[in-house]
């Protein structure tokens, strides 16, 4: 069996497991959903009391708001139980992936598939077409194709840092506070254009933890933001090259700590 | 008290152990305090008067609930719960010859008294040196701060209990959780005060139970709640208490009955 075979026969049997809680599955469509509405809720409110925030006005801000939670929902469908890296670590459950003849990695990735997610990118969706008739834009053939590679871009970019936080766990044996730390990072960066804070901090999530590429960065772009007479205009069109440089770092990172893992035992 | 601090020294023994967690969770604190203070300066250039507070009163409100907001995270008493049906383990938790209810409040005010002293009193120490923190309006105020917020984190225990009694039936806490936080985060007045709550949604944040959370003692410390308006918000805080903690006793009696063990 080749990788992508094993994948998805992997996906395959962990989505007979989740048959077992059918009523759950609605509950969780209804939870994102609402979980979405109160986050544009409360961008909405401060808006209401002016008509922008800095330059964005609102229907801008949802549709930053919707490019990164549709980037997300394609990092969440496939890759979310990431996060729970540390578990298979304090439990010893990641002995297992070590033992079995396949790739490990393939193993973490196929052990879910979080179709939940889908709400999100319905949710998503509905929200960056409202954004687009509302503003007004026509996109010509080359910003849709931009805009599907940002959405990719984005996604990669969220599994990437994901996978780079659950790999701390290999050193320190928990995870959990640096995840606590990237989602409040996210609840900022992803909500509210990053121009309205401090240059310490734009420079912080353009080049250590580059989360700006997951939207803010695409959003400058595809919604005419981009100002050519500024001297960092490219950056509206790095985030496929910022995805792809993660990938790599991530992909070293990765061999590097399942050399050093050591089993906690359980 | 024993077993209180028998909890408090336990969840001591994990955070030594996994320091670097530790410092994660404190440096976001600290990322927080610092961008609402940004978000707010950034809103207030715009409209000085919009909001109703001075931008001071404002940067004090979010830094503060920034500050105190791991109180509330602390233990997570519906993941336990929950937890412990997925393992099995919730079988040892009923043989305990403590009341279940209790031992979670045990729990969970342990972690809480420790979180308190290392990381949510040096937050708000940081606030006033660093993100504009001001000290309450009145000395009053203050203490009255304290009590309300120990309140406000009662009252988010028994809403986590009642959430974990409610895992038992859909035997899965993850996604019910995701809209409760959702919901918690808008209604508590956490990012955004209720007062700027338009209409409809601010019908409905007074009368949810959310905002006698965090919104009641920060509106309290920073002197938007004043003279004869504390008193019925304190009246109201009680009620919910009083509330919660009834319907979430009632509700775990109905339902420990007829658990589902799902490992063993």
């Amino acid at each position: 069996m080749n990788a992508f075979q094993l994948y998805f026969r992997l996906i395959q049997i962990s989505l007979l497991s989740r048959m077992q809680y059918r009523a759950n599955f609605i509950v969780g469509l209804l939870g994102l959903i609402v979980w979405n509405l109160v986050n544009l809720g409360l961008i909405g409110i401060l808006i209401t009391q002016f008509t922008r925030l800095k330059d964005w006005t609102l229907w801008e801000l949802v549709f930053l708001y919707c490019l990164w939670i549709l980037g997300y929902s394609l990092y969440g469908l496939f890759f979310s139980h990431t996060t729970q890296m540390e578990d298979y670590l304090i439990e010893g459950t990641f002995d297992q992936f070590l033992l079995r003849p396949a790739s490990p990695l393939i193993q973490v990735l196929g052990r879910e598939f979080q179709y939940v997610e889908i709400a999100d990118a319905l949710f998503a969706l509905t929200g960056i077409s409202l954004a687009y008739t509302r503003l007004g834009l026509h996109w010509d053939g080359w910003r849709w194709g931009f805009f599907v590679i940002a959405v990719v871009a984005g996604a990669v970019i969220v599994l990437a840092l994901n996978l780079l936080i659950a790999c701390t766990a290999f050193w320190t044996g928990r995870s959990r506070g640096a995840f606590i730390v990237v989602r409040q990072f996210h609840g900022l960066v992803q909500w509210y254009p990053i121009d309205i804070f401090g240059n310490a901090f734009r420079a912080i999530v353009t080049g250590l933890l580059p989360v700006a590429f997951i939207n803010y960065y695409p959003a400058l772009m595809l919604l005419n933001k981009l100002d050519y007479t500024s001297s960092g205009w490219w950056l509206g069109y790095l985030s496929p090259v910022v995805a792809v440089l993660m990938v790599g770092l991530t992909a070293s990172v990765w061999h590097f700590a399942i050399r050093r893992y050591s089993s906690s035992g359980g | 008290m024993r077993v209180f601090w028998a909890f408090a020294r336990q969840s001591f023994q994990t955070t030594v152990i996994y320091r670097f967690d530790f410092w994660l969770r404190v440096s976001t604190i600290l990322l927080l305090m610092y961008s609402i203070r940004w978000v707010w300066v950034a809103l207030y250039a715009q409209r000085p008067s919009a909001f109703g507070v001075s931008l001071e009163q404002m940067v004090t409100y979010g830094v503060l609930s920034m500050a105190v907001l791991n109180l509330f995270y602390s233990f997570g008493v519906q993941y336990y719960i929950s937890e412990q049906v997925r393992s099995g383990a919730i079988d040892l938790d009923l043989l305990k010859p403590l009341d279940f209810h209790i031992h979670m409040l045990a729990r969970s005010a342990g972690e809480m008294l420790f979180r308190l002293f290392i990381m949510i009193i040096p937050a708000i120490l940081c606030g006033y040196l660093f993100f504009g923190l001001q000290p309450p309006v009145t000395s009053l105020a203050g203490l009255l701060f304290a009590v309300t917020l120990l309140i406000g984190y009662l009252i988010s225990f028994h809403l986590g209990f009642l959430l974990g009694t409610l895992s038992l039936v859909t035997l899965e806490v993850h996604s019910i959780d995701w809209a409760f936080d959702a919901l918690m985060r808008l209604f508590s007045g956490q990012l955004v005060p209720l007062w700027l709550f338009p209409g409809v949604l601010g019908t409905l944040a007074a009368l949810l139970p959310f905002g006698s959370l965090l919104a009641t003692p920060l509106s309290i410390y920073t002197g938007v709640l004043r003279g004869d308006a504390i008193l019925p918000a304190i009246a109201l805080q009680l009620f919910w208490l009083a509330a919660l903690a009834l319907i979430s006793r009632w509700l775990w009696g109905r339902v420990q009955a007829g658990i589902v063990s799902q490992g063993g």
